[in-house]
């Protein structure tokens, strides 16, 4: 209030400025009026204004005009200082007369207004109405062109101006083209506005420029309209809220969310998802978050949380998704002229489901008909159903897709009759009292008449190729279908199943009906059996063969035989034999004759099948070989001119006891070589195939052959046996190996000898590799012995015996010989140093008498002098190492006994030295011996730690000058060489050396050492240090620490063979308190071994 | 137990009750893990505050220990019936709002509401034995949901299986409570056995 008094102050004074200024202006000027202007709104009217510079009160205003086309002047009385004229065609003439409140003339001046100078400024447009959808945040705006005072088709631009906040921001601006048609319209324009509606207030205002082409003057827009408001929630007093609420949008949009809250509250944060996004200040009750590129939600949506407190919030839930993709594959068809069927897949997924879904819709264009399709959201293919429409065959139908984000659609022409995929043929049965002829029956559900239908009859059976067959039907409606099949088999088991399809324009194959079986009926079987016959031995009876008819031939089951023998057509004998017996035996004498073989069946006889039983002469048969081929046999032979009717190749499958079964195979005269393959035929086994000629007159046996499938090695060696030896050879001999073990030809002998004891472990020669190994290859099969010669006298020899085939090596025979003696060498051997001893004496005799004088001189004198005699002298004393020659000293002897003497003076560094080991004690002290005699030897030392202990640690003096003796510690390994004698040891006298024994400080590392290696380790260590307890530990700086014991313990311990260093730690008292002196002396040890 | 006082009924009160507990602590653990599973699928926070829900009965009770037998079985009564329509309408919002794409979510609150509707069964039985009979269902539904955004509808989702699961707890140890009563008394229990 008091802000705005002074307001009136400033103006008050404003206003008395501006009086006494105007007074002034009185005095100086006579009211003359001053800038006339014109301004029309709509072409026909025009306001014309003008200003008078006498301010003061005066009378009427006279406004005189005149015009070209109206030349007499046109007169108004008018108090104020405009008025409204219509707009000349070119120019006006205006004359304007002020008065004096008396009626006086003050002033009259003229003015010549052209019509250039009549300016166009439309009318102010006027918002009709603002109407908000704040669901798809949206604005409504509508106004009127006010085209009726214009002339038709004028260009009119209208600028719109959206607002936003109290603060009126602007947000957009747009201009809008309309084209004016002489009627006043009412216009609309949206606008969707980036950020809820509710969010804050939203303004707009409106102006417009017409586009008058042939109005000379100046053109202006119009002045903007009133602004229009649309109230956000902010300005509601109890509106509050996150918006928009739960809306779709798509993915990759920008969306604003805001929060309104009551007045008072504070957001503390907005979160979208688990993301905080920073805040837009909208207004004192609303504040916004802006996502950018939103992300496909969850199935849920994405929650968007405005925290006003830690237990107050509000929210709304968010839906991103895809627009609907264009449906892919889209077909249809009909299966029965009641439904079609359409089908399509939905891309990709939307990501939006229930009520925000993708909802599709079929729109047939020529009936004009829709459907909604309800469809499965998580199926991959969607389907949905249009009903056939009476008398439509053509159909064009549109898929609309839709979902709040986006629309699609596509579209399909059908002509229905080339759509068809009939439904799957029900009812099927199959009836038939034929062998080789049935009807098929079944129905198909659905109306297809005036079409053909072709069906496709599937025919299988058990024995014979899956067989298709096409019949055309007429179509009918919901009608039953007929087909009649023939060249089936007879007793045959078929299986049936059938599909249909239109004829006239192929689509889709229906699905296949269920399978139906039927058997057909049996017919007499289609020829006679394969048939042969032997003669017995005797020739007196006739054994008649034949095989079993295949399935496909005897055309139901054989039941039996029958057997018949004919004599120039006279039947000599007759027999019915009954399944499954396959051969038969007829009494013929010396006679032969014809026999037939008719095969019978519950339908019939087969024709009859004829042999004769005459067997041709032939002096000359031999025996060939077949060739293995694996899986056959392969036989050859030359042609016979003569055989007119064929070869029969006749053999006989034996297994175990059971008697010898015939089998045989024909071949056409004009073969001469066949691959025999039977499953009865076995690797390894010989066959035997007898090769028959076929004449008119009878069957002659042309030769044998024989044959294995596959050529195995001999299951044995032969036996074979040493016939005679002597000094330098070995005669051999050998049996044959019976055929039934050769399983191949046999191709040789394999004879293998070389030096060699008899010794179970031994391999065998061949594996041995023996340099002195020699093979000798019998291949004359003839050949059952042999002679081995250039061998050793007295020597033992392995002899290795195989048979080979062409399957490979059969496992060797294997013998030992051994050579006699070569008896003359011998006797050389003996002969020779017998005489050369001889001679030796001879010439020791004949030097001895020659010499005897100075013999008898030197060692027997009259007088003898012992000192003089070079017999009793040595050349060294053993024992004292004493140079002086002396005779049969008595001394004592201390044999290898070294003794050393340990100084404090001595050298620092300890050389090799002879000692004795305190371990000897232990030996001594546990076996009971005295070793220390046997025991001397040099002891090796460990340089270094003795250098350094005898450095580092303070000689008793009274120990030092001590002497002390100490065996070898290497000494202590020999009992470790033989294991045999160490486990007979005692525990305690075992504890040898082990070289790389492992140390305990690494012992208690290893988890994994078994009880046995610690109670190795217990009885084996070398223990030089046999009671380490007793060590003396007087060195000051030692620690006591236990840890510190293991390296201790290890200290001093034989480390190996080669080394100089002790590596063992005591083992033999791990109870007792160990040794924790660090600095523990060598001198030490040696010096209070004594005292244990 | 007015009208218990035969040994038959005590027995068929005894063995609803025991039959109830057991119900009860199924349908706590059965909630407890429908709770994990709904927080996941709605994408709320599991340690999100809700505030009182409109409709949803509270378990909580001030002078639980003064309550007589009657009177537990029928706020027992009154508060699963009102969780059975809850939760109906729960089960009919999430159909509608995610169809098919979330089958788990609609067979774990199937299963539950299948659960209380038996318990509901077990408390009307449990009053008929009290020559009382169960009160009629009128104005048992739920507050319409109509009004509320779909973010509050998960709050509310969330604020029923959470009191849900109290009412499981409270109900067992109503149950246990009347149990141990003597046929034919209604006396208050000790205040040792309050919740």
């Amino acid at each position: 209030m008091w802000k705005n008094s002074g307001i009136c102050y400033l103006l008050a004074l404003a206003v008395l400025c501006l009086r006494s200024l105007t007074h002034s202006q009185e005095i100086g000027s006579l009211g003359h009026p001053k800038n006339l202007r014109c301004v029309t709104h709509n072409l026909q009217k025009m306001i014309c204004a003008w200003d008078v510079s006498f301010k003061g009160r005066h009378g009427q205003t006279d406004f005189c005009y005149t015009t070209d086309d109206f030349p007499l002047p046109v007169c108004f009385k008018t108090k104020e200082k405009r008025i409204e004229i219509a707009v000349p065609e070119s120019s006006t003439t205006v004359t304007i007369t002020t008065n004096s409140i008396s009626g006086t003339t003050l002033a009259t001046k003229g003015f010549e207004i052209h019509k250039k100078d009549i300016s166009f400024v439309p009318l102010t447009p006027r918002i009709l109405s603002l109407t908000p959808d704040f669901s798809t945040s949206t604005l409504n705006l509508k106004w009127s062109d006010n085209g009726s005072v214009f002339p038709s088709g004028l260009d009119a631009f209208w600028q719109i101006q959206i607002l936003r906040k109290e603060a009126m921001e602007k947000v957009t601006q747009v201009t809008y083209y309309s084209k004016l048609t002489h009627e006043d319209t009412i216009l609309s324009w949206n606008w969707t506005s980036d950020m809820p509606l509710e969010c804050t207030s939203h303004y707009v205002k409106i102006r417009c420029y017409i586009n008058v082409t042939q109005f000379a003057g100046p053109k202006d827009w119009s002045d903007w309209s009133p602004v229009e408001e649309v109230p956000g929630k902010d300005t509601e007093p109890d509106g509050s809220g996150v918006f928009p609420q739960d809306t779709v949008v798509a993915v990759g949009s920008d969306v604003t969310i805001c929060c309104v809250h009551e007045e008072g509250q504070q957001i503390q944060r907005m979160t979208y998802g688990p993301e905080i996004y920073p805040l837009i200040h909208l207004s004192s009750r609303s504040s916004a978050i802006r996502v950018l590129n939103a992300s496909a939600s969850d199935a849920s949506g994405t929650n968007v949380v405005c925290m006003l407190s830690e237990t107050e919030m509000d929210g709304t839930v968010l839906f991103v998704g895809y627009a609907p993709d264009i449906p892919q594959n889209l077909s249809c068809e009909t299966s029965n002229f009641l439904i079609i069927k359409c089908t399509w897949k939905p891309g990709r997924p939307s990501g939006l489901y229930g009520k925000r879904r993708t909802k599709y819709s079929l729109f047939e264009r020529i009936s004009g008909k829709n459907v909604s399709c309800e469809v499965n959201e998580m199926n991959r293919e969607r389907v949905c159903g249009f009903p056939v429409l009476p008398d439509q065959k053509t159909y064009n139908f549109t898929l609309g897709v839709s979902n709040p984000v986006g629309q699609t659609e596509s579209s399909i022409l059908v002509d229905l009759t080339q759509r068809v995929r009939p439904k799957t043929p029900e009812k099927l049965t199959v009836s038939g009292n034929s062998s080789t002829s049935v009807h098929l029956r079944w129905f198909i559900n659905g109306s297809f008449a005036e079409l053909r239908l072709l069906c496709q009859i599937e025919i299988n059976s058990g024995h014979s190729e899956q067989k298709l067959h096409n019949v055309s039907i007429p179509g009918g409606k919901y009608s039953t279908y007929t087909a009649h099949l023939n060249m089936l088999h007879p007793y045959t088991k078929y299986q049936f199943r059938v599909r249909c399809s239109t004829a006239d324009h192929f689509w889709k194959w229906s699905d296949w009906s269920r399978v139906e079986e039927h058997t057909t009926w049996e017919a007499p079987p289609a020829r006679g059996p394969d048939i042969w016959r032997e003669r017995s031995p005797s020739g007196k009876t006739l054994k008649v063969f034949w095989k079993p008819l295949a399935l496909s031939e005897a055309n139901g089951k054989i039941v039996s035989h029958e057997v018949s023998c004919y004599m120039l057509e006279t039947p000599l004998e007759y027999k019915e034999v009954i399944e499954p017996s396959n051969s038969t035996e007829i009494k013929l004498g010396k006679n032969d004759c014809v026999i037939t073989v008719v095969a019978k069946n519950h339908a019939g006889l087969s024709p009859p099948s004829r042999i004769t039983s005459v067997e041709l002469p032939n002096d000359n048969v031999k025996t060939d070989r077949a060739v293995a081929m694996g899986n056959g046999i392969y036989i050859s032979w030359n042609s016979y001119p003569n055989m007119t009717c064929g070869y029969i190749v006749k053999w006989c499958h034996s297994s175990g006891s059971e008697p010898c079964r015939v089998d045989w195979q024909k071949f056409p005269s004009n073969t001469t070589d066949a691959v025999i393959k039977s499953a009865l035929f076995r690797p390894g086994v010989r066959y035997n195939f007898s090769l028959y000629g076929c004449k008119s007159s009878g069957y002659q046996l042309l030769k044998n052959i024989a044959g294995y499938m596959k050529e195995l090695p001999p299951k044995r060696a032969p036996n074979f046996t040493v016939e005679e030896t002597s000094s330098d050879s070995i005669l051999v001999k050998w049996e044959d190996i019976p055929i039934e073990d050769c399983q191949g030809f046999l191709e040789g002998y394999r004879l293998s000898f070389a030096k060699g004891e008899k010794d179970a472990l031994k391999p065998r020669l061949s594996e041995s590799g023996s340099p002195e190994l020699k093979v000798k290859n019998i291949t004359d099969l003839t050949k059952k012995s042999l002679k081995i010669l250039d061998l050793q006298g007295k020597t033992s020899y392995q002899l290795d015996l195989q048979a080979y085939t062409a399957g490979g090596l059969s496992p060797p025979n294997s013998l030992y010989v051994v050579t006699k003696e070569d008896s003359v060498g011998l006797i050389i051997a003996i002969l020779i140093p017998v005489a050369v001893v001889v001679l030796l004496g001879v010439i020791a005799s004949i030097f001895c008498y020659r010499k005897r004088e100075w013999i008898k001189e030197t060692f027997y004198p009259e007088i003898p002098n012992p000192e003089n005699s070079k017999a009793l002298q040595f050349q060294k004393n053993i024992c004292e190492g004493n140079k002086a020659l002396k005779t049969l000293e008595m001394n004592p002897c201390t044999p290898n006994s070294v003794e050393v003497v340990e100084t404090q003076s001595a050298a620092p560094k300890i050389e090799d030295t002879e000692m004795m080991s305190p371990a000897a004690d232990t030996t001594v002290l546990a076996d009971g011996s005295d070793s220390e005699t046997e025991n001397h030897v040099v002891v090796s030392y460990c340089p270094p730690i003795i250098e350094e202990e005898i450095s580092n640690t303070p000689m008793d003096e009274s120990v030092g000058s001590s002497q002390v003796v100490y065996i070898d510690i290497q000494s202590m390994y020999q009992p470790q060489i033989k294991p045999e004698e160490e486990r007979e040891i005692d525990l305690v006298t075992t504890a040898g050396y082990k070289p790389q024994m492992q140390l305990p400080i690494s012992a208690l590392k290893m988890e994994s050492r078994s009880p046995a290696e610690e109670e190795l380790d217990k009885s084996a260590g070398y223990r030089p240090q046999a009671n380490t307890n007793t060590w003396n530990m007087d060195t000051p700086d030692s620690p006591g620490s236990v840890e510190s014991n293991n390296e201790n313990a290890s200290f001093g311990s034989p480390c190996s063979i080669n080394s100089r260093q002790f590596l063992l730690p005591p083992k033999d008292d791990e109870d007792s308190p160990k040794p924790s002196n660090v600095g523990w002396s060598f001198t030490h040890f040696f010096q209070n071994k004594p005292n244990d | 137990m007015a009208a218990a006082g035969s040994p038959s009924a005590a027995l068929r009160c005894r063995d609803l009750c025991s039959r109830g507990i057991r119900l009860a602590g199924k349908m706590r653990s059965d909630v407890i893990d429908l709770l994990d599973t709904y927080v996941e699928q709605q994408g709320l926070d599991a340690s999100a505050s809700v505030a009182a829900v409109e409709g949803v009965p509270v378990a909580a009770v001030e002078r639980w220990d003064e309550l007589t037998g009657t009177q537990r079985l029928l706020e027992n009564l009154a508060a699963y019936r009102a969780f059975r329509a809850l939760l109906a309408q729960m089960l009919e919002e999430q159909q509608e709002q995610l169809g098919e794409a979330d089958a788990a979510l609609g067979r774990a609150l199937t299963a539950v509401l299948l659960q209380v509707s038996a318990f509901i069964y077990h408390l009307e039985e449990l009053l008929r034995l009290e020559s009382r009979g169960p009160p009629s269902e009128e104005g048992t539904g739920p507050p319409p949901a109509s009004h509320l955004g779909l973010f509050e509808r998960k709050l509310r989702g969330l604020g029923v299986l959470r009191e849900l699961a109290q009412w499981a707890v409270r109900s067992a140890r109503d149950l246990r409570q009347l149990s141990r009563t003597s046929p034919g008394s209604s006396s208050a229990p000790s205040p040792a056995d309050s919740p």
